[in-house]
């Protein structure tokens, strides 16, 4: 099930409120659990039971590496609880990429096993081994109650997109947790909000994107129309799914990370990927980069580090070679500017600006693309390579048509209506017209989303990979 | 304002409690009279559904088409898109000079190649050791007046037909493009107007060597049509009026309808279809696999096969003062193999007519 949809919003959501809200106090994590597995079954009823194994054996290692945590056999524990939940990864996500690269060299032909990829695995695990990591570094304590684990594991705000959202950041809040009418609020408006990201803004230009995709008559304009608009898709889809699921945490009381800040406003690319799916990020960061050794080691085993996070990046999106290369692309961007230019793109933030942007759409030319070739033949077609003419009827009508659209995604994706409603909180704040205003945009999204969705307009899930 | 919050969240509540109501009591709706569609069916529910995924999928799709309100929600996202985010279409439909339209884009190279194969085949069976004269005849979509002119996306119309007619080089080709204009067909609908075409009806029938001039009487239908774009798009638009000919050529024509096989007489206007869901189908009673339309008063012995598409519907009546026997085939619900049972081709004239969104989309010819 997905959070664009008639069943969730108009069947799972209003029944899982009343359910919610109805039940006392102790056992709200229980009626959380239960319709998180609702929720994940409805899309994935067969693998609704491998969740439950992986949740199950986060708990026992937890317990046991907690319980032993001085001693030796706590890292084998964490050693056991890694490797049981990156296999049912690697069994599911990368199974038939090694296979078909091993196929590829050796010239054998191993039957693929052509598993469905489990909605979310992806998120799912990365909590999982972030919860036994920190457990085993002290950081946070065992959880004693399966319910509670479960319920932040399973939990369905974050399930099948995210963010990543740790363990140790919601632990306090798994025990007790505020509901207010301020904070039911917020998140039904932060919702709407996402929603409308994702409906409005990223599925329309997804029509663009699938029209591009489609076409006889491609141009180099074309192929710039595209990652533009593949660009500002991805952006608004991500940060839409993103938004949704911090609007419901703050429904049931819960307070997540931010996971988008602006990315494409960073001057640099290591501030872009502050900006950009920020817990997937940090995640890369804390439990990989600086258990290597981070920047405190030798210039020669840095590299190897940033490499192998970025390349751990890409994989982690998806397992195709062009996932690894466009992660990889990151990590040699991201070299340059540390050891060479990332001072002199500070100083120049207009020079900045334009290099990210432009850093990005070959980056996002390559995360597009079916497989290697693909990516290859349509950075090639951005520069006019294969590409027989520079314009072509189809960009002109695609631009016309979808002109308000790229026009409004383009200022959403700046802070330039975030700084007009703060300017617009300290002049009006309290009055009568700002706060009717703050209260029938979010209905009136809410009513144009429901449009949509009646009308049965193009709406893909893009995290079938993730 | 005080209680913000509280106002918010209670009417939030409210809404998304209505519409839930709404969802879960409303009762279910078979068929779509806007979109002229089935809905669909509520999902059985079975272990194997249920783990294939095929039930979720299938209920999603259900609680879709089963929403409540839907062709109010439906004008509200064809309103915004068209005048909020100025989309030049919504779901493919555009509109331009008064008129709703489809977008028509791009040719499909191997739908045409199939109708080219379709009656290169009916041409190999029946005709090429006949005596019968062929005639080839494209109906342009409107799409050939708006689409192009307003910057939309348009096939080369020009190029389309010339290919197709030089593929075609056992028939003779009649050009009909320069007897129509914008204004010969509906508004709301795909289809040309039968009292736009009478200049139509006469020059094919010249070119095939006969004479269809006659004086016909104006009747107007009073029932509104609500052509087939017209709910596809959503937006609040006049409906058109259906007009119709006739005079006592036709009144005193014998039309015979084998949609079992059997012979069954009928009305040349079926005036049962004209107050039903499709009112075009009122012309020689919409889909039918064959049609006879046999004229007493025909001056001359002589006989004409018509292909056709949902076009020669409201055209074939206006070619019947031409002819003593008509027979008209739609090789979309008839195999082109059976024709042999029914029809013989020996001494006809023999018209191919179709429109290009047809020829373009021409999977369903059997």
């Amino acid at each position: 099930m997905i959070f664009s949809s008639i069943a969730f919003l108009y069947y799972f959501l209003p029944v899982t409120l009343v359910l919610y809200f109805l039940t006392p106090r102790p056992l709200k994590n229980t009626t959380l659990l239960l319709v998180s597995l609702f929720f994940y079954g409805w899309g994935e009823p067969k693998y609704v039971f491998l969740m439950i194994a992986t949740v199950l054996l986060g708990y026992v290692f937890g317990l046991l590496i907690e319980r032993y945590r001085s001693k030796p056999v706590s890292k084998v524990f964490l050693t056991l609880s890694v490797l049981s939940s990156l296999a049912a990864l690697g069994y599911f996500k990368y199974a038939d990429f090694f296979i078909a690269n091993f196929n590829a060299v050796t010239g054998l032909s191993i039957p693929l096993l052509r598993l469905a990829l489990p909605i979310g695995i992806s998120f799912y695990t990365f909590q999982i081994l972030s919860y036994s990591v920190d457990v085993y570094r002290g950081e946070t304590e065992a959880q004693k109650n399966p319910i509670n684990l479960a319920a932040y594991v399973a939990l369905f705000p974050q399930l099948i997109a995210g963010p990543i959202v740790r363990y140790c950041d919601v632990a306090l809040m798994l025990k007790k947790r505020e509901h207010s009418f301020q904070k039911i609020n917020e998140g039904c408006c932060r919702f709407v909000i996402g929603l409308s990201k994702k409906i409005l803004i990223a599925n329309t230009l997804g029509e663009l994107c699938t029209s591009f995709t489609q076409s006889a008559d491609l141009s180099v304009l074309y192929y710039w129309l595209y990652v533009v608009s593949y660009m500002l898709q991805i952006y608004f889809d991500f940060s839409g799914y993103s938004d949704m699921a911090i609007g419901l945490g703050k429904i049931f009381g819960f307070e997540f990370l931010e996971n988008f800040n602006y990315p494409f406003i960073s001057k640099s690319i290591t501030e872009f990927w502050r900006r950009w799916h920020i817990s997937l990020g940090s995640w890369f960061r804390d439990y990989v980069y600086i258990p290597l050794g981070g920047n405190r080691v030798k210039r020669a085993r840095m590299l190897f580090n940033i490499f192998a996070v970025w390349f751990l990046t890409g994989f982690w999106h998806g397992a195709q070679w062009n996932f690894i290369v466009w992660g990889l692309y990151f990590g040699i961007l991201l070299t340059l500017e540390k050891f060479f230019f990332l001072k002199k793109l500070e100083k120049h933030p207009v020079i900045g600006h334009i290099y990210v942007l432009f850093a990005a759409a070959i980056s996002f030319m390559i995360f597009s693309a079916e497989n290697m070739g693909d990516a290859v033949s349509r950075v090639g077609g951005m520069f006019g390579i294969g590409v027989k003419s520079f314009v072509s009827a189809e960009f002109w009508f695609n631009l016309k048509n979808y002109a308000i659209v790229l026009l409004v995604a383009c200022i959403g994706a700046t802070p330039i209506m975030k700084k007009i409603k703060n300017h617009a909180d300290s002049k009006w704040k309290n009055t009568f017209i700002l706060d009717a205003f703050e209260i029938l945009v979010p209905i009136a999204l809410l009513v144009i989303c429901t449009a949509y969705l009646a009308d049965g307009s193009f709406n893909p899930f893009l995290y079938f990979r993730f | 304002m005080k209680h913000k919050n509280i106002i918010s969240v209670f009417i939030f509540a409210i809404i998304v409690g209505a519409i839930s109501l709404g969802c879960f009591f409303k009762p279910h709706t078979q068929y779509s009279e806007s979109e002229r569609r089935l809905l669909e069916k509520k999902p059985v529910l079975t272990k194997e559904t249920l783990f294939s995924g095929s039930y979720t999928r299938d209920f999603e799709k259900y609680v879709t088409d089963q929403f409540p309100c839907r062709d109010s929600f439906r004008s509200v996202k064809a309103l915004f898109s068209t005048y909020v985010f100025n989309k030049m279409e919504n779901n493919g439909l555009f509109t331009e000079e008064g008129h709703i339209s489809k977008l028509e884009y791009p040719v499909n190279s191997h739908m045409f190649d199939n109708a080219q194969q379709k009656f290169d085949k009916l041409y190999e069976k029946y005709m090429k050791d006949k005596n019968v004269n062929i005639y080839l005849s494209i109906i342009p979509d409107k799409n050939y007046f708006l689409a192009e002119k307003h910057g939309y996306l348009s096939i080369d119309y020009d190029a389309f037909i010339k290919d197709f007619k030089d593929r075609m080089d056992y028939m003779k080709y009649i050009d009909v493009l320069p007897m129509l204009s914008l204004d010969d067909y509906y508004k709301t609908d795909s289809h040309w107007k039968q009292e736009k075409i009478t200049d139509v009806a006469q020059h094919i029938a010249q070119s095939m060597g006969a004479d269809a001039s006659a004086q016909y009487s104006e009747k107007t239908l009073d029932n509104p049509f609500r052509g087939v774009y017209l709910g596809q798009s959503a937006l609040p638009f006049k409906p058109d009026t259906i007009k119709y000919l006739t005079n006592g050529i036709l009144e005193n024509c014998i039309v015979k309808y084998y949609d079992t096989g059997m012979a069954k007489e009928g009305d040349m206007y079926n005036m049962d279809k004209a107050y039903g869901k499709d009112p075009y189908e009122m012309f020689l009673s919409g889909t039918s696999p064959l049609i006879t339309i046999e004229n007493p008063s025909a001056k001359e012995d002589k006989e004409l096969i018509l292909f056709r598409d949902s076009y020669g519907s409201s055209i074939a009546p206006l070619l019947a003062p031409a002819y003593s026997k008509i027979t008209v085939v739609d090789i979309r619900y008839i195999q082109s193999d059976f024709l042999g049972s029914f029809i013989d081709f020996d001494n006809k004239d023999i018209l191919f007519m179709y429109s290009t969104t047809l020829l373009n989309n021409s999977m369903a010819m059997r």
